[in-house]
């Protein structure tokens, strides 16, 4: 019993790096994520260049993604003397970086489907009041597509939360990495698990309820 | 050329290891991916099915597995799995430390993860079919058996397979958190790659590059297997 | 003596506290064209789903070709004894749904030969022989290879019905064949089920049709709140009736 009890403790301080991971990432990649979406309708290159984007970063393993940047980026001398150095040779930054651009072509799609599932009658009731099309973005579309995509991209941020845990290949201690660390020097295996397991399953219940309510009062038909 | 010369085939080249690597990837996500079916065809029988008790243990099998990370499921049946065989080996009268091979832990693990979402697809799939074909199934004569081979299974099988192939794509994906068990997945002789050789973007890229040809082709495949097995469905 | 093709005694159903059937009993004999009506409600069409067991009555017996299903108790009710027995009883009988229920995976042909050939056993290409010859009754001789989801609601009850002949049926149960058609594909199914009863079918008919009962049947039932209410000619129960309910059931309906 003591050793749960201390178990949970030190995971427990791995939960601000685990949330500040998916809190910034969430928000950074949903930003791109937006972006991409709207590329993907303009046609041309633009539309080219974000579906070759989220073709490649939702067709290769994240792990693999973190370490090209975490690894990799430093192969180029001209990487190594740039100013963003300083932030890359940290694992904390590279892991931020390759989470915020996996979600964002994860939320793209997202997006894109609820772009695609707004209804076009309601298009074509804002267009015969008159509204150009940003008008029509800003005050239909994207507020309808926000709805259609709400669900999905609430599974997105839960997909996120258990990728922070990548985080740990690259030394950063969230409750993963801990829980690593504790396993292999008790070889009590189950016990860490299991607190391990509690934790998230806790933040990943707390969001599921957060995005439901959230539904709710959006007036999602569920 | 000379830049690309590491990936080369000659004796200097990681060309061939890659692609043996390549392989092993391939055998461990196929393997879990079917240890996946047989969990989530469990899973799905439990819940459309089973007792009150059986029900409630395949809803906490697929609220956990799908939220926790795949990668803590990995360590606990790698670090707990070698434990429980050692432990085991211990009772039966032998000695010494055994260990779960890397194959068979990934195996297990990504295929218990899999199973979880897998359960899902199955149960939403066999809850699609109109209630009236089974019923017309039912008055044919048709036994739980023959009716599961010629018309339930069938018909479920339709509707699940986009859902399994998004499954199958996970797989392949999460195959490479295999190689923190020291399997030499793609991903592994990878890091083995960039680490010898000191060229870490060329090799991670090559592996991206790997990864998405397993992807983009077995989405093919998919696909095509969705295709055929959608004749006479209506167009939507 | 003619034989018994289907019967039914003493069937009692209830969903919940409701009760549906409060004592049915009928019998079928070979040849015969039974059409039972009733207001929505009225237990019709559970009476019929009761006889494939598709629900199964609380008490009162179940027969087919002169074979009684067998129960045992289980629990404060009972189940039937034998699952073998009641497949076999399944497989005497043929059942055309009001929502017609083709297997959406298989085409005409697979529809209709999937039950000859996989619970009945018999050879495939006698069964597909069979199936085109019927096919070619209900008027869909050229349709065999297509898929249900191609064809009109009319073409598809045709298909069910040509699925449900393929059995060797000793009766022919049709849950309200027409009820689910746009009213310009009625006609078509209605066509089909009088050539049917009149080469001599055994059939039982839940239907709304009115007019089309009173012609092709050689018996009417109306049942009214789980009991038969009115039983006998059609001349009787459609032209003549002795219960009011009945008459004014049918002067209702009739007119419309």
């Amino acid at each position: 019993m003591a050793f749960i009890a201390d178990t949970l403790l030190q995971l427990l301080a791995g939960v601000p790096m685990t949330l500040e991971l998916t809190a910034i990432s969430v928000s950074a990649g949903a930003i791109l994520a937006g972006v991409l979406a709207l590329l993907t309708r303009l046609g041309g290159p633009a539309s080219w260049i974000a579906r070759g984007y989220i073709f490649v970063f939702r067709g290769s393993p994240l792990l693999v993604q973190i370490f090209l940047i975490y690894y990799g980026l430093g192969q180029f001398p001209a990487v190594r003397q740039s100013l963003f150095w300083p932030f890359l040779r940290q694992p904390w930054w590279c892991a931020l970086l390759a989470l915020s651009l996996n979600t964002a072509a994860y939320g793209a799609e997202v997006i894109r489907g609820g772009l695609l599932a707004v209804p076009k009658g309601q298009i074509e009731a804002g267009r015969v009041c008159g509204m150009s099309t940003f008008t029509l973005y800003r005050r239909v579309i994207l507020p309808l597509a926000l709805r259609q995509a709400l669900p999905a991209y609430g599974n997105e941020v839960i997909i996120m939360v258990k990728s922070t845990s990548l985080a740990s290949v690259i030394t950063l201690m969230e409750v993963t990495g801990i829980a690593k660390g504790i396993i292999s020097e008790t070889f009590r295996a189950l016990p860490v698990f299991a607190c391990a397991a509690a934790i998230y399953l806790a933040i990943n219940f707390t969001i599921a309820g957060a995005v439901r309510l959230l539904e709710r009062r959006l007036g999602v038909a569920s | 050329m000379t830049a690309l010369a590491p990936l080369g085939f000659g004796p200097e080249g990681w060309g061939a290891a890659l692609l043996l690597a390549t392989g092993m990837t391939l055998a461990v996500s196929v393997c879990a991916f079917f240890a996946g079916l047989v969990f989530g065809t469990m899973g799905a029988a439990a819940k459309l099915s089973g007792g009150p008790v059986l029900r409630s243990v395949a809803g906490a099998y697929t609220t956990i597995l799908r939220g926790i990370p795949d990668l803590l499921v990995i360590y606990l049946f790698y670090f707990g799995g070698s434990a429980a065989m050692t432990q085991i080996a211990t009772w039966l009268g032998g000695s010494g430390f055994f260990g779960l091979n890397g194959f068979m832990v990934g195996v297990l693990a990504v295929g218990i993860v899999s199973g979880a979402y897998q359960t899902e697809v199955l149960r939403g799939a066999y809850s699609a079919i109109p209630r009236g074909e089974i019923e017309a199934a039912r008055v044919a004569g048709m036994g739980p058996a023959l009716m599961l081979r010629r018309i339930t299974g069938p018909l479920a099988l339709r509707t699940a397979l986009p859902g399994m192939g998004n499954v199958w794509q996970m797989v392949l994906k999460e195959s490479a958190l295999i190689s923190v068990t020291g399997l030499v997945d793609l991903m592994r002789q990878t890091e083995v790659a960039a680490g010898s050789t000191r060229l870490p973007f060329l090799f991670y890229a090559t592996a991206a590059c790997l990864y998405l040809v397993l992807t983009t082709i077995s989405a093919t495949l998919f696909r095509g297997a969705e295709r055929s097995t959608r004749r006479g469905m209506a167009r939507a | 003596m003619t034989e018994i093709a289907v019967a039914v005694r003493g069937l009692e159903k209830r969903y919940g506290a409701m009760p549906v059937l409060r004592g049915v009993s009928l019998e079928a004999r070979t040849g015969e064209v039974i059409s039972i009506i009733g207001a929505s409600g009225s237990g019709k069409s559970t009476m019929l789903r009761c006889i494939p067991l598709l629900e199964v009555p609380e008490a009162g017996e179940v027969g087919v070709a002169g074979e009684w299903l067998r129960w045992r108790p289980k629990g404060t009710g009972r189940v039937p004894a034998d699952k073998a027995q009641v497949a076999a009883l399944r497989a005497r009988l043929g059942f055309v749904f009001q929502s017609f229920n083709l297997w959406s995976h298989r085409t005409v042909l697979g529809n209709v030969i999937e039950a000859p050939v996989h619970v009945q056993g018999r050879p495939r290409a006698e069964a597909i022989e069979e199936a085109e010859v019927l096919l070619a009754k209900v008027g869909l001789g050229d349709k065999r290879d297509s898929y249900p989801a191609q064809l009109s609601g009319g073409q598809q009850q045709r298909v069910a019905i040509a699925r449900a002949l393929a059995m060797r049926p000793a009766a022919l149960l049709l849950d309200e064949p027409t009820s689910a058609l746009d009213p310009e594909l009625v006609g078509e199914v209605l066509r089909v089920i009088r050539a049917l009863a009149e080469e001599g079918r055994t059939m039982l008919i839940v239907t709304h049709e009115m007019g089309f009962a009173r012609d092709v049947s050689s018996r009417a039932i109306f049942l009214h709140q789980g009991i038969i209410e009115e039983e006998g000619p059609p001349a009787q129960v459609f032209n003549d009736p002795i219960s009011d309910r009945c008459r004014q059931f049918v002067t209702s309906h009739l007119r419309r």
